[in-house]
């Protein structure tokens, strides 16, 4: 168990969330599971604020954003937010859309990485990877 | 003779003369007023003889318009005719206005023998005159004549001048009747024209269908005008040809039925009249040239062909035939011209209004297919996002499987299968998803090299060098395309090919590439034959249409839809077709980049040395000769594992597709030297995956593979 690696995980499918955030627990990493931006933000500020701070955050794209609008960079926005309360803090942007220029824009704005959904094997690799740089 | 004989005479010759008068007034036909005067004058007078002579319309001559009994008759069918100012005395009493007689023709200097007349003794000839003073004129004149001697007194020329005046104003009185009667016919026609111009005009702005405008015009023209036949004749697309559309009563339908056409600048009147752009008419279709026969109309003596001309455009003709030699007037083929004018540029309206009906419709099924796309695009994504835990799920499954305490073989292995099944769908639903949006998503158009891009996507398939057999035209222009996308396409025919060749003994894909030009447009062209049993021609034309299969279940069929789809973004076209000799072949059009050339001048670094990175092929070469005409050192390896000190290098740019080693083990070796900061990593086609796996070694960046002088500075600089 990696209980000392809490990871912040935010998509609005249900079924993908919990199959990640299963993937993630098997794998040994303590995960708060969230469907939407704004309790995802919420939820950031008070762990950050606290003694158990998130280690990495693991964000869907395409979702409602904050005004409750599906919306194909919601995940941008919440990425800007957090990096606004904890600049440098690791995040790995997770979407279905397999577009190099999305990818691209998400690692300019300060995304760690950039991950197609379906291979959660792939994405414990890249979060170890990333926790362990 | 007496006084008293002389009065009796004198009387009678004025009770005679007043009779003609009063019979010949009434008379309005100019023809049956000569004929009936001369008969008057005989019998009234107990003369042998009377003419009436006219003057032509060139003054010169006096014509017999009129003579009494067969030798009249037979003078006025020969044109007997004599000079005005000649010798005769009708020519004399024409030219001077003056009365004269011959009491013996023999004495007579100016009388002429005539074979017709020979018991002729005594003549007088009166003229014809109308009009006074400075208006008087001579119309002709009246030749009376008697077997008698000496029948004629001065007193008599008085008495019938008197009557010849008469009937010179009831001539001339005849004449403007007759006049009045032809301007009355030629204004009534002229307002039947007018008509029926006006019936155009009201159609050309009224009727918006253009067979219906075509036979209103060719119904209009020969009910006004009175013509046998017209139809009208227009351009087909080679503008080779000119079509009959509309044809006037049987003749017309049967001739349109038949797709009745005649060639442009060819034998026929119509082939001439658009050819040469202007009206040809045949007045005796027997005497033109170009007129050709038409079993049809077997009755046609004269005809007009009219160009239909809008602008500089020609762009038909209408024909007008008559059954009658000579039957157009220049006032008929001026209004038809003109009508023929407006019914150009009404058909041209027509034309407009149907291309912009034609465009609406096009847009509505656009706008239709792409509300079907996206719905369809998003419902697909919707689906391959609930499916995505699937996978990942079977595979927890497996594990915790693995991990039961006393299985039972026989049920693991039935759970097994089960997840087997339900991984097996899953991948189909994710590959038909990656087949429907695939297509659908970012996509860049930029001049690419084809060659480059299928031996990438050869190289990715791994596809054997002994299968796989090119032949390129030297020096192809670029297309221009998404390379991505575009490697997209080439790996799904490669792979139909691949598929199709999977059982052969001796399997053999050949890919030419090419340069063809079509309608004005060139493309660059790649076929991809493979030397498999082919698709049946009844499925032929199927392979383009989203899940149809010949190739069982574990395919979804979309691949080749797919590769059309990309193709047709970018204004290309995919065509299949069976070999003669066995197998298939595809077709991939992409339009050749028409802007500057790949070597054009292009802000590149100078005095540099590069590390390239890549094998000897097509694109590799361009990269070395570009940067080396521009003053840099460029080394070329196929691997890095020569290379002893990357210091040296200024820029390092590697090609992701290599065909002996992986990229991602260049990368390593390079970042382990320490630079990895000063590399391009370039690729024909790159996958958010794959870049993230190039990025992760710390490169300068990873750019899609520039193509141009210009796109390589961009990514240089």
């Amino acid at each position: 168990m990696k209980e000392e690696v809490k990871v912040l995980l935010v998509d609005d499918e249900k079924l993908v969330l919990r199959s990640i955030e299963k993937s993630l627990l098997r794998a040994g990493f303590d995960v708060e599971a969230v469907n939407d931006v704004t309790a995802a933000l919420a939820l950031f500020e008070a762990a950050m604020a606290s003694d158990a701070p998130f280690d990495i955050a693991v964000l869907d794209l395409n979702m409602p954003n904050f005004a409750g609008y599906v919306d194909p960079t919601a995940g941008l926005q919440l990425l800007s937010k957090l990096l606004e309360v904890q600049p440098g803090f690791p995040v790995v942007v997770l979407t279905a859309f397999d577009e190099v220029e999305r990818a691209k824009d998400a690692v300019r704005r300060g995304a760690r990485a950039y991950f197609v959904k379906g291979r959660e094997a792939d994405l414990i690799a890249l979060v170890e990877r990333i926790l362990a740089d | 003779m007496d006084k008293s004989s002389l009065a009796e005479r004198r009387a009678a010759l004025l009770h005679a003369g007043a009779h003609v008068s009063r019979s010949i007034t009434s008379i309005l036909d100019p023809d049956t007023l000569l004929h009936r005067t001369v008969d008057i004058i005989c019998i009234a007078f107990g003369f042998y003889y009377a003419g009436v002579f006219l003057i032509d319309e060139t003054g010169e001559w006096a014509v017999l318009r009129a003579g009494r009994g067969e030798a009249g008759a037979a003078m006025v069918a020969e044109g007997h005719k004599l000079q005005v100012g000649g010798q005769s005395m009708i020519g004399a009493a024409t030219a001077h206005n003056k009365a004269l007689i011959a009491l013996d023709v023999g004495d007579e200097p100016v009388h002429l023998k005539n074979k017709y007349l020979p018991l002729t003794r005594s003549e007088m000839a009166l003229p014809l005159v109308v009009g006074a003073g400075a208006e008087t004129r001579v119309i002709g004149a009246l030749s009376v004549q008697s077997e008698e001697e000496e029948a004629f007194t001065e007193d008599d020329i008085t008495a019938l001048q008197a009557m010849a005046d008469q009937l010179a104003v009831a001539i001339h009185n005849a004449r403007l009747y007759s006049e009045n009667e032809r301007l009355l016919a030629q204004a009534t026609r002229r307002a039947r024209l007018l008509m029926a111009a006006a019936d155009v005009g009201k159609g050309v702005t009224s009727i918006l269908d253009l067979d219906e405008l075509l036979h209103k015009m060719v119904d209009i023209i020969c009910d006004a005008y009175g013509f046998y036949y017209a139809g009208v004749f227009l351009l087909d697309e080679t503008r080779a040809w000119a079509v009959l559309r509309a044809g006037r009563g049987e003749a017309g339908t049967a001739m349109v039925a038949q797709g009745h056409k005649l060639e442009v600048g060819g034998q026929s009147m119509i082939g001439a009249a658009i050819a040469q752009r202007q009206a040809r008419i045949a007045l005796d279709v027997g005497e033109e040239a170009v007129f050709f026969k038409n079993p049809y109309l077997p009755m046609t003596r004269s005809e007009m062909a009219l160009p239909l001309v809008v602008g500089e455009e020609v762009i038909g003709a209408v024909t007008v035939q008559s059954e009658q030699e000579a039957a157009f007037s220049d006032e008929d083929i001026s209004s038809l011209q003109a009508m023929a004018d407006q019914l150009a540029v009404a058909l041209h309206n027509a034309h407009l209004l149907r291309e912009l009906e034609l465009a609406h419709a096009e847009l509505v099924r656009t706008k239709t297919f792409e509300a079907v796309a996206t719905a369809t695009t998003e419902a697909i994504h919707w689906i391959g996002n609930k499916a995505l835990p699937i996978a990942v799920s079977v595979q927890r499954l497996r594990e915790d499987v693995a991990r039961l305490p006393g299985e039972d073989a026989e049920i693991v292995e039935s759970i097994h299968e089960d997840l087997m099944l339900i991984e097996a769908s899953a991948q189909l639903i994710a590959q038909v998803k990656e087949h429907l949006i695939g297509p659908a998503r970012e996509y860049i158009p930029a001049p690419v090299m084809i060659e480059d891009v299928v031996r990438d996507t050869v190289r990715v398939m791994d596809i054997a060098p002994e299968i796989i057999h090119f032949t390129v035209t030297p020096d192809l222009p670029l297309g221009v395309a998404d390379a991505t996308q575009l490697r997209r396409a080439f790996r799904y025919v490669l792979q139909n090919a691949l598929e199709a060749t999977e059982d052969l003994e001796s399997p053999r894909i050949d890919v030419e590439i090419d340069l063809v030009q079509e309608k004005g447009a060139r493309y660059v062209v790649t076929r991809i034959a493979d030397n498999g049993p082919g698709v049946a021609d009844a499925n032929l034309d199927k392979i383009w249409v989203s899940f149809y299969t010949t190739r069982g279940a574990k395919h979804a069929g979309l691949g080749l839809p797919a590769c059309l789809q990309i193709l047709k973004q970018i204004d290309g076209k995919a065509v299949a077709r069976k070999r003669p000799e066995g197998g298939m072949v595809f077709e991939l059009y992409v339009p050749a980049h028409t802007g500057a050339a790949p070597h054009g001048p292009a802000n590149l670094p100078a005095g540099k040395q590069f590390l390239l990175v890549d094998d000897d092929d097509v694109w590799s070469r361009f990269v070395e000769r570009t940067l080396a005409a521009a003053q840099n050192v460029v080394t070329r390896v196929g691997d890095v594992g020569a290379v002893t000190d990357f210091d040296v290098f200024d820029i390092l740019i590697v090609d992701d597709v290599l065909a002996t080693t992986d990229s991602l083990a260049v990368l390593q070796r390079i970042a382990r030297a320490g630079a990895a900061a000063k590399t391009l990593v370039v690729a024909s086609s790159v996958r958010v995956e794959r870049m993230m796996d190039l990025l992760r070694f710390g490169v300068r960046d990873v750019q899609p593979k520039p193509y141009t002088a210009a796109a390589l500075a961009e990514k240089l600089n």
